[in-house]
C-alpha cells in the first residue's frame, strides 16, 4: 500500500470527517452523556451519592422534601450511579451538548425534588419516595405500589407485615 | 569530519514523539547518541494517594483514569485483586465480556502506536490511514461501551455492560470491516521501503538486555522473550481461549511494530471467539459485597505488557494501600540500551517503539 | 519455570531467622505466595536465591501500615501475618508485632518485593522499623532501581547502597517522604466538593467562582 494507492482511495472516498454542525453527528444509543434524574421513581436510597467517585451527586433535605443535584462539571460520566441504582431513576442520556462558557459553569446541574407528603394512614410528614421493592415477596401489584407510595416508612413496614400474614 | 565534542541536547518535555511530557537529556557526538538521562515527573498526579481517599468501589473508576489507552486494564486488574480478597467468583458470561473489552482496547492501542510510527518516519498518509482504520474501533467503543476511551466495562463482580443480539451483530460487522484493513496494514509495514529503512536494525534491545531490564509486553516479545500474562497466569476467560504468543528475535523498532500488528490480528480473532462462545447468564453478580481485610497481588496483560496490582485492605470501605506497576515502567530503563549508536533522527522513533505511557508510569 | 515445589524450604535456607510462608493456587493453576522475613538483613540472600531461580522482580510496594484499631473483646482481628498480642481490659494494650518483632504502631514500614516466576507471584516482605534501612536489590535486579528511588521519595526509608538515589518523580524542592505527610485533602485537590462550592451549585447561580 504505497502513497499513490492511498491517495487515489482517499480521493474517491472523500473526507471522513463528519460535517457537523452542518449535518447531524450520529450518536450511538449507548453514549454516556448528560445525567437525567426521575424523582418519581427514586426510592431515596442515596446509593448513587455513595458510589459516585467524584462527589458530583448530592442529596439534601430541605423544607420541601429531598433534593437531588448532580453537577456536570464534577461528573466524570462514568455511569456508576446508573449501574447501581435499583430503580434506574438516575441515568445517562446520550446528550453531549455540554460545552458552556465559564460564567455558566454552575448552571449545568441536573436538579430533582422528592417532595414531602402527609402519610395517608397516620398523618406523619414523610418523603414521597417510591416504595422499595427489593425484598417484597410476592411483588407489589400496581395498586399496592401506589398505595404504599402514599404511606410513611413506618406505615409501609406495617403494610408489608400485614400483607405477609394474609 | 571533526572528531567533535559532545553536546547535550534536551528532548522534551514538550515533544516531537509523545503526547505526554518526558524530559530527555541526550549527550550526542556529531549525530550519534552517546548517553541518555531521563528526568520524569511532569505528570505525577499522586493517584496512589488518591486511591486511599476513596472507597474501593469508587476506585474502580479512579483507576480507569490513570491512563486512557490502557484504561480498561487498570480497573480490570484492580477489581481482580478485590475479588481475590473477597473470594468473589464472577459469572462465566462476565469473564468473556471482560476479554472482549480488553481485546478491543488492545486493538485500538496498538493501532495508535503503529500509526504514530508512520508519522515519525514521515509517511503522513499512512499515519492518517492507520488512524482512520482505528476509527472503526473507536466507533465500536462508543457504540458498545458509551465512550471512546473510558469503557466503564468493569465492576466488582463482573462486567458492567452486556451484549445483546443487535450489539453482537454490530460488533461482528465492524470486525469484518476491520480485518482486511489490518491485513493490508501488516503487509505494508512488512514491505514498505520508507518504513523498513527507518526501523530495521534501529533501537536494538538484545534478549539478555531485555531479561536484565525486566521488560514485558511487545517490547519483550520482539526481543525473543516468550511471556504473555494471558498464557502464563490466565485470568478472565483466557484459559479457555486460544492465545497465540508471537515472538521475533531482532529486538528492533520494526520487530516491535510487527508484534503489535500481529497481536491486533490475534485480538480480532479472540473477540470473534468470545462472541461465538459467549455463555448465557448474568453479566455481573447481583449485590455490592464489602471487601474484607486481606491482601492480593494480581496481574493482567495490558496492551503494553504485564500490569501488576497490589491491594491491601483492612475491612474499611477505603483500601489501605493500592500499588501498581505499569509495563511502561521498565521500558524507560531499556531505552538506555536501545539508544546505543542511534542517530538523533532515530530518537523519536525509538521512544515511540516502546509505546510509552507516561501518565501510567508516573501516576 | 514456575514456583518450585520446595520454594518454602529454599527460602528458609536463605533466611534462617525465619520465613512466614503461605501460598495459594487458584483453579487456573496460578500460584500466589507470600513470604514474610523475620530479619530484613536476610533480604539479600533471598534475592540471590530468587535470581538463581530465574525470577523477575516485578514490583516493589512500600507502605506504612496504620495503627490497627482497638480490638473488640468479642472478636480477634487479623493483622497481616504474625502474632497479634492478646488484649485484655485490665492492662494497656500491647503493641502488635509483625513476624520477627517489628512493631505495627503506625511508624514501621512494610516493603513487599513482588517476584514473578513464569506467571506465579512470590511476594517477599521485609519489615522496616522507623529510621531503619534495607539493602538495595540493584546489584541483583536492575528493575529495583527506579522502584527503590520511588520508595525513597514516598517514605522515609533508607535504601543502603543504591547507585543513584535521586528523586524520581517528585521535584527536589518538595519535602521528602511525601506519602507520610498529612496534607488536608481539600488543599490537595483544590477543587471539587467543598461546601461553598456546592452552595453555588445548588443555588444555580452563574458566575465565575
Amino acid at each position: 500500500m504505497n502513497f499513490l494507492s492511498l491517495f487515489t482511495r482517499n480521493l474517491r472516498q472523500g473526507p471522513y470527517t463528519e460535517p457537523f454542525p452542518f449535518a447531524p453527528a450520529p450518536t450511538p444509543k449507548r453514549f454516556r452523556g448528560r445525567i437525567a434524574f426521575d424523582a418519581k421513581s427514586c426510592e431515596g436510597c442515596r446509593l448513587c451519592e455513595k458510589v459516585c467517585p467524584s462527589g458530583a451527586i448530592r442529596f439534601e433535605r430541605t423544607p420541601e422534601g429531598m433534593t437531588f443535584d448532580c453537577w456536570h462539571d464534577t461528573c466524570v460520566f462514568c455511569g456508576t450511579c446508573e449501574f447501581y441504582c435499583p430503580t434506574k431513576s438516575v441515568g445517562q442520556t446520550d446528550d453531549w451538548h455540554l460545552s458552556h462558557a465559564q460564567d455558566q459553569k454552575f448552571a449545568l446541574v441536573e436538579h430533582g425534588l422528592i417532595p414531602n407528603q402527609i402519610c395517608a394512614e397516620c398523618g406523619a410528614k414523610a418523603l414521597a419516595t417510591a416504595p422499595m421493592t427489593a425484598n417484597v415477596r410476592p411483588p407489589y401489584s400496581a395498586e399496592e405500589f401506589e398505595h404504599a407510595r402514599a404511606l410513611c416508612p413506618k406505615c409501609r413496614a406495617k403494610f408489608l407485615k400485614s400483607r405477609r400474614k394474609s | 569530519m571533526t572528531a567533535g565534542k559532545s553536546f547535550t541536547i534536551p528532548v522534551g518535555p514538550l515533544h516531537v514523539a509523545l503526547e505526554e511530557p518526558m524530559y530527555f537529556r541526550i549527550d550526542v557526538q556529531g549525530e550519534t547518541v552517546n548517553a541518555v538521562e531521563i528526568n520524569a515527573g511532569h505528570v505525577h498526579r499522586g493517584v496512589e494517594y488518591l486511591t486511599t481517599k476513596r472507597t474501593i468501589y469508587q476506585d474502580v473508576v479512579l483507576t480507569e483514569r490513570i491512563c486512557s489507552l490502557c484504561s480498561n486494564s487498570h480497573p480490570e486488574t484492580f477489581v481482580m485483586a478485590a475479588e481475590q480478597i473477597a473470594g468473589i467468583e464472577i459469572p462465566e458470561r462476565a469473564a468473556y465480556l471482560r476479554v472482549i473489552a480488553a481485546e478491543v482496547k488492545r486493538v485500538a492501542s496498538h493501532l495508535f502506536n503503529v500509526g504514530i510510527l508512520a508519522h515519525l518516519t514521515g509517511y503522513e498518509t499512512l499515519f492518517m490511514h492507520a488512524m482512520q482504520v482505528r476509527e472503526i474501533v473507536q466507533d465500536i467503543k462508543e457504540s458498545v461501551f458509551g465512550n471512546r476511551m473510558d469503557l466503564g466495562a468493569i465492576c466488582i463482580g463482573g462486567a458492567r455492560y452486556d451484549i445483546d443480539a443487535e450489539i453482537a451483530a454490530y460488533l461482528t460487522a465492524s470486525l469484518d470491516k476491520l480485518a482486511p484493513e489490518i491485513d493490508t496494514l501488516e503487509q505494508t509495514y512488512r514491505t514498505n521501503r520508507s518504513i523498513l529503512r527507518r526501523t530495521k536494525g534501529v533501537g536494538v534491545l538484545t534478549r539478555e538486555e531485555a531479561i536484565a531490564c525486566g521488560v514485558v509486553g511487545p517490547v519483550a516479545r520482539a526481543s525473543g522473550i516468550d511471556y504473555d500474562v494471558r498464557v502464563a497466569a490466565p485470568y478472565a476467560a483466557y484459559d479457555r481461549l486460544k492465545v497465540p504468543v508471537p515472538t521475533l528475535g531482532d529486538g528492533d523498532v520494526w520487530s516491535r511494530a510487527m508484534i503489535r500488528l500481529i497481536e491486533v490480528r490475534h485480538a480480532i480473532q479472540l473477540i470473534r471467539d468470545c462472541l461465538r462462545d459467549l455463555p448465557d447468564g448474568p453479566a455481573h453478580i447481583h449485590d455490592r459485597p464489602d471487601i474484607p481485610a486481606g491482601r492480593a497481588v494480581t496481574k493482567c496483560e495490558a496492551p503494553r505488557g504485564e500490569l501488576i496490582y497490589y491491594l491491601k485492605t483492612n475491612g474499611a470501605p477505603e483500601p489501605e494501600r493500592v500499588k501498581w506497576r505499569v509495563p511502561s515502567f521498565m521500558n524507560w530503563d531499556a531505552l538506555r540500551f536501545m539508544f546505543r549508536g542511534a542517530k538523533i533522527a532515530d530518537i523519536a522513533i525509538i521512544v515511540n517503539s516502546i509505546d510509552p505511557c507516561v501518565s501510567c508510569t508516573e501516576r | 519455570m514456575r514456583l518450585p515445589e520446595d520454594i518454602a524450604a529454599q527460602l528458609r535456607a536463605a533466611a534462617p531467622s525465619g520465613v512466614d510462608f503461605s501460598s495459594e493456587t487458584n483453579p487456573r493453576g496460578v500460584t500466589v505466595a507470600w513470604a514474610g522475613l523475620a530479619n530484613r538483613e536476610e533480604l539479600t540472600a533471598v534475592a540471590k536465591t530468587m535470581l538463581a531461580l530465574g525470577a523477575r522482580l516485578s514490583m516493589i510496594s512500600a507502605s506504612l501500615p496504620p495503627l490497627p484499631p482497638e480490638e473488640d473483646e468479642e472478636e480477634e482481628e487479623q493483622e497481616g501475618d504474625g502474632d497479634a498480642a492478646a488484649q485484655s481490659e485490665a492492662e494497656p494494650p500491647a503493641i502488635p508485632m509483625t513476624f520477627g518483632g517489628t512493631p505495627i504502631d503506625g511508624t514501621s514500614y512494610e516493603i513487599d518485593y513482588h517476584f514473578d516466576l513464569g506467571g506465579d507471584t512470590l511476594t517477599v516482605i521485609a519489615y522496616v522499623p522507623s529510621g531503619g534501612a534495607v539493602a538495595s536489590l540493584t546489584p541483583y535486579f536492575r528493575t529495583a532501581d527506579w522502584a527503590e528511588r520511588e520508595m525513597m521519595e514516598n517514605y522515609a526509608i533508607t535504601i543502603r547502597d543504591h547507585p543513584d538515589p535521586r528523586r524520581l518523580f517528585i521535584d527536589p524542592a518538595i519535602d521528602s517522604a511525601v506519602l507520610e505527610r498529612l496534607i488536608p485533602y481539600s488543599t490537595l485537590v483544590n477543587a471539587a466538593s467543598t461546601k461553598a462550592l456546592w452552595d453555588k451549585v445548588v443555588s444555580g447561580k452563574g458566575g465565575a467562582s
